[in-house]
């Protein structure tokens, strides 16, 4: 499985690179934006680790250009505390955030828990066409698409996981620690906001082509998505 | 009056003890000094307070009044008529009020009955003198011209009813009580203009002085550039200090910033080599890796506090303003709370609720909430009590029974690294960063944490929040 770190700090490129060679991924690095980006856009890799200060062009700058054309899942490599960066980061597309410094064993448990998806995706595609379809909004599970009225949704890699629990538990209440450990691998920590950042945008893309509201907020609780009308 | 307005505390201080004052010493000696020079002034030169004021007479008037006496003289002699006659013919009355002042009063006659406010026994003084215009309040007056005539001597005097008198006559003409209220008013006016320059920049001053002292850097005494006096060049000396001050703080705390800032790149390497060698290292010297990673983490809680404690002391800390219920961040802290009380073997008591949603950072006010608490757990001997009320404010109250702080160091237990003892005892794992922490994220949220001893012993900290906010 192939990985690109974009981070201009090489001996931590180097250090990381040997960690995730042992623990089994193939992983390149650059170390500026411009290159990055050309390389995310001209190679399919399975996870793009990306700083956000970087030379020539910035960590933010190159998740917007990126995102307009390809969905490659993306996790963000903030400065701890600054809680503008990872809601700025996740409002733009990134599938999570980590704060650095951090520690080796979180990092391999983050990226493990978005390739695997990848992973179960591909097993699921040979298996029968499998979808879900609540209100309106057809979850493809084989094709890991979802859509609204026959229009396609582009939605991240993480968003969509959310939407397809959310819409799997159609009337149920999800909670956000069930959806943080489901589809991002890790316990919420306490007053997280990248659950409500994801759904947000969940709720943008669905809202550009039906007003609806089919994802409803219950406080303190969680989210559920709303079952007929 | 600026005085009063400058702290609301102070608001009527003034009234009160104006002995305090620069402004009213200054104010009060310079108008009785103005005063005093009026009065002696007014006293020593013969200021003419009467309400008749002269002046000689010149010019074209002089002549057509001399022109007038002589054809009174002529045609009383030529058709020897009484002047009585002469003066009431209307060729003569009509145009003017002539007044044959007699040295005998009853002989006195006017060429017609003068309206009743004039008073023409004013003029009398002025008989034996060179002609005059003589001005009063009523009237203006030309003369006396010398007749000799049969019936004894006259004094002719043209009196001009309708005339306005000049504005500086005027002016000298009211009455005594007017002139002393003018003055008492001009100087006053002038004596408080005085003063006030005086004392404006001083006030600035102080003010300045007030908020630098305060710990808001960016206060400066609004003094004019243009002023060259002792005064301006103390206020722009004291504008230049607080720069300096400014920017040497300033550079200071950056300073802090960078350094932890730069230290996150090699420590984030650090802890990647240590991942890397705990994989290859047997389990024997393990224990040595574990400790590395132990240290590298708490280097990193302390920068990542030191972060926190410049970012909101520089107010650049961006805050997620989420509409929460208070209770629930509160609950959220107690969890770990009870659970780190408990370990320590002491008490944690809590009295009261706080059912309310307030607009919050709410992870900025549960680091508060949680430092505090932390920081009470630590030194309390047996029990801590958490109070919260709701009045005018909320009010969250948090007190332990341990030794308590010395006053004098009071307010300064909550600047960064600041610790009561001198050996700095680490046991505790704590920063030195976090009542800073959480007095920053209280002040971020527009409310105040105080400090105080409580009876017997014991610290007590009080935090109180805005209700309603922005």
């Amino acid at each position: 499985m192939k990985l690109l770190m974009i981070d201009d700090d090489t001996g931590l490129c180097e250090l990381l690179s040997e960690y995730l060679t042992a623990q089994g991924f193939q992983i390149e690095c650059v170390h500026d934006g411009e290159q990055g980006l050309k390389q995310a856009l001209e190679h399919d890799y399975a996870l793009i680790l990306l700083d956000v200060m970087l030379p020539k062009l910035d960590g933010f700058e190159v998740l917007k250009q990126l995102r307009q054309k390809k969905l490659t899942p993306v996790i963000m490599l903030t400065a701890k505390g600054e809680d503008f960066d990872r809601i700025f980061g996740l409002e733009l597309g990134a599938d999570d955030y980590i704060p650095k410094p951090f520690n080796h064993r979180e990092l391999l448990a983050r990226v493990k828990a978005i390739t695997r998806r990848i992973e179960h995706i591909t097993s699921l595609t040979n298996n029968s066409s499998n979808k879900l379809s609540v209100n309106n909004i057809i979850i493809n599970l084989a094709a890991r698409e979802a859509s609204v009225d026959e229009h396609p949704l582009s939605l991240t890699g993480t968003e969509y996981e959310v939407l397809a629990l959310l819409v799997k538990h159609a009337g149920e209440v999800v909670s956000k620690e069930q959806i943080s450990e489901e589809v991002l691998g890790r316990r919420l920590a306490s007053f997280d906001r990248s659950i409500d950042m994801h759904v947000s945008n969940i709720r943008k893309k669905i809202a550009e082509f039906n007003s609806a509201e089919r994802i409803k907020t219950m406080r303190g609780t969680g989210y559920v998505f709303i079952q007929g009308e | 009056m600026s005085l009063s307005k400058e702290n609301s505390k102070t608001h009527f201080a003034w009234l009160k003890h104006p002995k305090h004052f620069l402004f009213f010493k200054i104010f009060l000696w310079f108008w009785l000094t103005v005063i005093g020079t009026i009065t002696a002034l007014v006293f020593l030169s013969n200021i003419a307070t009467n309400q008749v004021s002269n002046e000689d007479l010149h010019g074209p008037m002089l002549k057509n009044l001399q022109y007038t006496a002589k054809g009174i003289e002529r045609t009383v002699v030529k058709h020897n008529k009484a002047v009585a006659d002469i003066l009431m013919h209307p060729r003569l009355a009509k145009r003017k009020l002539l007044y044959l002042n007699s040295d005998q009063p009853e002989h006195s006659i006017t060429s017609r009955t003068p309206p009743n406010e004039i008073d023409l026994s004013l003029i009398n003084f002025t008989k034996n003198m060179t002609p005059q215009i003589i001005f009063t309040e009523y009237y203006q007056a030309f003369g006396p011209i010398k007749i000799d005539l049969p019936e004894g001597t006259f004094y002719l005097y043209e009196v001009d009813e309708n005339h306005q008198t000049p504005f500086f006559v005027r002016l000298r003409l009211m009455p005594i009580w007017l002139k002393v209220l003018i003055a008492l008013l001009a100087s006053l006016t002038l004596s408080f203009i005085f003063s006030r320059n005086l004392i404006a920049p001083i006030n600035h001053l102080k003010q300045a002085a007030v908020k630098l002292a305060n710990g808001d850097l960016t206060a400066r005494a609004d003094i004019d550039p243009n002023r060259q006096d002792e005064l301006g060049v103390l206020g722009r000396d004291f504008n230049s200090m607080a720069t300096q001050l400014e920017q040497l703080i300033s550079a200071q705390k950056r300073l802090l910033a960078d350094i932890s800032h730069e230290l996150r790149s090699p420590l984030t390497r650090l802890k990647m080599a240590t991942g890397l060698a705990q994989m290859q290292t047997p389990e024997a010297n393990q224990t040595y890796l574990l400790r590395i990673e132990k240290e590298a983490n708490q280097l990193d809680k302390m920068i990542a506090d030191v972060l926190q404690v410049s970012r909101l002391e520089a107010n650049s800390q961006t805050l997620s303003l989420h509409q929460q219920s208070l209770q629930v961040i509160i609950d959220h802290v107690l969890n770990d709370a009870q659970f780190e009380a408990k370990q320590t073997n002491k008490q944690l008591l809590v009295e009261g609720q706080l059912n309310i949603d307030i607009r919050c950072d709410e992870s900025l006010i549960a680091s508060a909430l949680e430092n505090v608490l932390r920081n009470a757990i630590k030194y309390a001997a047996n029990t801590i009590t958490l109070s919260l009320s709701l009045s005018d404010a909320i009010y969250i109250e948090i007190s332990d029974d341990g030794p308590g702080v010395e006053p004098q160091n009071l307010t300064k237990l909550c600047e960064p690294f600041f610790r009561q003892s001198d050996a700095r005892d680490r046991t505790s794992g704590g920063t030195g960063l976090g009542l800073a922490i959480a007095k920053n994220a209280i002040a971020a949220h527009a409310g105040s944490l105080t400090l105080h001893n409580s009876q017997p012993n014991g610290l007590c900290v009080r935090i109180a929040l805005p209700l309603g906010q922005q």
